[in-house]
Parts: C-alpha cells; sequence; structure tokens
C-alpha cells in the first residue's frame, strides 16, 4: 500500500480524473474532498460491506420461508416523525 | 427462453422482459440480466438472474411502506428482504434500494447516503 503524508488543503491526485483534497483535520477525523467523474461509486467502506453482506444473505433466504402466518402483524410502515428525529 | 431453478422449477419468458442490471448487484456485479418474477397475490417479486438462475434475491415494494418515499417517475424503489419463517426477523434494507424501471428494462441498486435508512429494517411489526 502506498502512504503519503499531506497537510490540511493538500491534494492528492488519482490517475487523470480523481482528486483527493484534505479538507480539515481534527483529534480523530479528516474530511475529505474528493473530486471523480460521475459514474465513478464512492462509498464509505464499512457501508459498502455491510450492503454486500446484507445482499448475500438475502439471496440466501428463500421463498418458502416466507412467514405465513402473519395475522397479529401489520407492515412496518416508514414514520416520517420517527425520522426527523 | 426458458431457465430453471430450484425454487420456480422451469421458468419461461419472452427475451423483452429481461431487465439489464449495468453494474450488476453490489457483491454479484457479474450478473447483469435479471427477470422480475411475482407470484399471484403475493407482495414479494423475486430479482432472479438469468446468467445464475439459482441466484434470486425477494424484494418488496418500498411504495408500499411510504408513498412519497422516492419520486423518480417510471422508476419503482424495491427493497431486497431477508426472509425468515418468524415475521419479526424479516428485514428489508432501505439503505440500498434496487430501483427498476420496467418500461426501460433497466434497474440498478444505490446506496443513499443518509443515517436513517437502516440496511436491516424490520418490514413487519406486531399489531
Amino acid at each position: 500500500m502506498l502512504i503519503l503524508s499531506r497537510k490540511e488543503n493538500q491534494k492528492i491526485r488519482i490517475g487523470n480524473n480523481i482528486v483527493i483534497n484534505i479538507v480539515s483535520l481534527s483529534d480523530n477525523s479528516v474530511k475529505i474532498g474528493i473530486e471523480a467523474n460521475k459514474n465513478v461509486k464512492i462509498y464509505r467502506e464499512e457501508i459498502y460491506e455491510s450492503i454486500i453482506n446484507s445482499n448475500k444473505e438475502a439471496a440466501e433466504t428463500i421463498k418458502d420461508s416466507i412467514p405465513t402466518n402473519i395475522n397479529s402483524f401489520k407492515l412496518n410502515k416508514i414514520n416520517k416523525d420517527d425520522k426527523k428525529k | 427462453m426458458k431457465i430453471k431453478n430450484k425454487q420456480f422449477g422451469e421458468i419461461e419468458f419472452e427475451t423483452n422482459s429481461v431487465i439489464s442490471f449495468s453494474d450488476g448487484i453490489l457483491g454479484f456485479e457479474e450478473y447483469k440480466q435479471f427477470l422480475l418474477l411475482s407470484e399471484n397475490e403475493g407482495s414479494f417479486f423475486w430479482l432472479t438472474s438469468i446468467d445464475e438462475p439459482e441466484l434470486v434475491f425477494p424484494l418488496f415494494s418500498i411504495k408500499l411502506l411510504e408513498e412519497e418515499c422516492f419520486n423518480e417517475e417510471e422508476v419503482e424503489p424495491f427493497g431486497i428482504v431477508k426472509l425468515a419463517k418468524e415475521p419479526e426477523n424479516v428485514t428489508i434494507n432501505l439503505k440500498a434500494p434496487v430501483f427498476i424501471d420496467r418500461s426501460a428494462k433497466i434497474g440498478y441498486q444505490k446506496i443513499i447516503d443518509n443515517e436513517e435508512f437502516k440496511v436491516n429494517y424490520p418490514l413487519f411489526v406486531k399489531n
């Protein structure tokens, strides 16, 4: 792995079309700006991993395991008021 | 054309019903061609790979959970579901919905950059 030291507002260029900017530094986090073409997908690694794992787990469940006894249940509607909290 | 898998047996389909996922599904990028299957009276859909018919993603329409959730016209948002026998254990991925344009026959999975949307959102709650 290539490791570079950068100061605030210094940049790293990857290939012709991607620029990484160190926007600001604080004690335990760093703000990073990324300039890239729109078709370049940028994800936080832990979220990307969680989606891949979730997709894999979902693909292993089968339609025979659709719950049949849902009489005492209802759809868990997305509540806008909850989301604002 | 025909494909066959364990869950559905033989599936006959027209080539114009094939939905193209040019970027695939995250973690399954090599599979680009899918069918969106549904069964009578069911609310679930089954995104079934044509290249690998045993690869089936259970889907549920997010519109049934919140009509105004996403407003992109023509494009329907679905959540990938992890099924379970017990209703309280069934979850839907709202963090990375699968968007499908049934008229243009294209689909894609997109991660929503918003902490309010959960990967494992319970699909059912007790009455």
